[in-house]
């Protein structure tokens, strides 16, 4: 009896299983969804050829949405809103979507394949992401962790960009993936320069791209990146401005406060900078030289555990707690962190506990 | 014990690609039920468990978090660094949303010898008592992690006075 029923089950999974096979092939090779059109922000339309996923078919069109996992579905970044032609939600979307999302129909772009069509709206800004080719012209060691990463453009041989956005770096297929995978970088350069862009990546435990900058990268490789992306920037206002950052959080503020010296911005600016000890302090020169171009700017590293070879005599403690000594009354303050959530979250708090507007805190979270 | 249908789809859900671009399985051909019993029996033979490992990961990486990104001193011994990147990663068994891609390393000054581990890694062991298979890049050894996060043993706890 039991047998039985075992081996009735069995046949109807194998059954299940093998239909669902026949689908998935069937789909891939003989349905043809045949010229379908895209139409984006009720005004730009496309004639595309049915059958792929949307951010590759976006891509082909020279269109990029974020996404940081190279559309494996994986990093949930690619969001966008379609409003007619979308379907069901894919189970593969769905850890990726709030409720609110849902109901906005906001779908993953790199799951949701082109059948029909399709009624889409993106950011106006995301028409001025393309894709480089550049070369690599400077790898420098910042810390022993941090490495600082030179990008000649070949082509297109300029971009455009504001200071405090990111690029998406292309790993190719490498010992640590077989296929290339893209991952999200600030641009710590001065944007003025169209010809050139510089990173500043840390390595992170296993991961792919940073593992292949850090031991396979060379001088002169060619490197493909897409962008530009994000909307982090310096507002313009009269307010007093305080950076926070720490690592490879300094990328986008530096480029920012490049931004200010071309601009010779005069707001009064303090940047806090937290490292554990003087072997994870960087770019200390180029910072002072920066507190002579700009009249009202300061920098503030701060050591949260400084070795007694270090002879520090600057602040000491977490990034946090030297901010709140520091710091008046935050009325007429805005600020940019960059960092860790963790550590976004601890700034916040400190910031708000002085009198920081929440809506003026802006950042970049690398979470 | 045999491997079920559902054990089937968690495990097609570990492979390259699906949820991750290299999965969780590395090189490892065996079932996921094999897996697990091995790991499990190796655990029992350490004399401590999936969650009291689990356990110790979190505090570490609770305490790791006031760092802000940056090592911090945790006693007795251990230096903790917590950093995130972006994005998250759903749990292969579908059971507890997106997962923040965020590391833990873990220093051991006593033992000089360090371990790095993830939110996901945390999840998998406490919730499921997978370490990952073998040669996956996020694998972790249970006797390594018992033995460099110090984590306490049977042993150890019927040892402590009264």
């Amino acid at each position: 009896m039991v047998s039985a029923l075992l081996i009735s089950v069995g046949a109807v999974s194998g059954i299940s299983a093998f239909l669902a096979l026949l689908m998935v092939i069937a789909d891939a090779t003989i349905a043809n969804y045949g010229e379908v059109k895209i139409t984006i922000n009720k005004d730009k339309e496309l004639d595309v050829k049915g059958g792929k996923p949307l951010l590759g078919t976006l891509m082909e069109e020279g269109i990029f949405i974020p996404s940081a996992c190279g559309g494996r579905g994986s990093c949930g970044l690619c969001k966008v809103k379609v409003t007619e032609g979308a379907g069901q939600f894919l189970p593969t979307e769905l850890p990726w979507l709030s409720e609110e999302e849902r109901s906005n129909n906001i779908r993953l772009s790199c799951q949701l394949k082109v059948k029909n069509d399709m009624f889409i709206e993106i950011p106006e800004e995301l028409f001025n992401v393309k894709e480089f080719r550049s070369r690599v012209s400077g790898l420098v060691d910042l810390t022993h962790d941090i490495k600082q990463v030179s990008l000649e453009l070949i082509d297109p041989a300029e971009i455009e960009m504001v200071p405090g956005q990111f690029v998406q770096l292309q790993t190719p297929e490498y010992e640590l993936t077989d296929e290339p995978v893209y991952r999200a970088y600030s641009v710590s350069s001065n944007t003025s320069d169209t010809r050139r862009i510089e990173l500043e990546i840390r390595l992170v435990p296993n991961g792919i791209c940073t593992t292949y900058v850090h031991n396979y990268l060379k001088e002169g490789d060619e490197v493909i990146f897409n962008g530009p992306y994000g909307d982090f920037h310096l507002r313009d206002t009269d307010r007093e401005i305080i950076f926070i950052a720490g690592g490879s959080g300094m990328a986008p503020i530096k480029s920012i406060l490049l931004g200010m010296v071309d601009e010779n911005n005069p707001r009064r600016a303090r940047y806090f900078f937290g490292a554990r000890s003087k072997r994870d302090l960087f770019l200390t020169d180029k910072m002072k030289e920066l507190e002579q171009k700009l009249p009202n700017f300061s920098f503030i590293p701060a050591l949260s555990n400084p070795e007694p070879d270090d002879h520090w005599e600057g602040d000491t403690g977490l990034i946090t707690d030297v901010v709140a000594e520091h710091m008046e009354s935050g009325n007429n303050t805005e600020a940019y962190l960059c960092g860790s959530p963790g550590m976004i979250d601890a700034c916040i708090k400190v910031l708000t506990d002085k009198g920081v507007p929440e809506e003026l805190i802006y950042y970049d979270k690398f979470g | 014990m045999k491997q079920t249908p559902q054990m089937k789809k968690i495990q097609d859900n570990m492979r390259p690609g699906v949820l991750t671009l290299n999965g969780f399985l590395g090189t490892d051909t065996r079932d996921l039920v094999e897996i697990l019993e091995e790991d499990a029996a190796e655990v029992r033979r350490l004399r401590t468990s999936h969650r009291a490992i689990a356990e110790k990961m979190s505090i570490l990486r609770d305490q790791g978090m006031r760092g802000l990104g940056e090592f911090i001193d945790v006693e007795p011994h251990f230096e903790v660094r917590v950093d995130s990147v972006r994005g998250g990663i759903p749990s292969p068994f579908g059971d507890a949303g997106l997962l923040r891609k965020t590391n833990t390393t873990v220093r051991n000054r006593r033992l000089t010898r360090e371990i790095v581990f993830t939110d996901v890694n945390i999840h998998l062991i406490g919730e499921h008592g997978f370490y990952e298979g073998r040669g996956s890049l996020f694998r972790l050894e249970p006797a390594e992690l018992v033995e460099i996060l110090e984590v306490e043993t049977e042993k150890q706890q019927t040892d402590l006075p009264g």
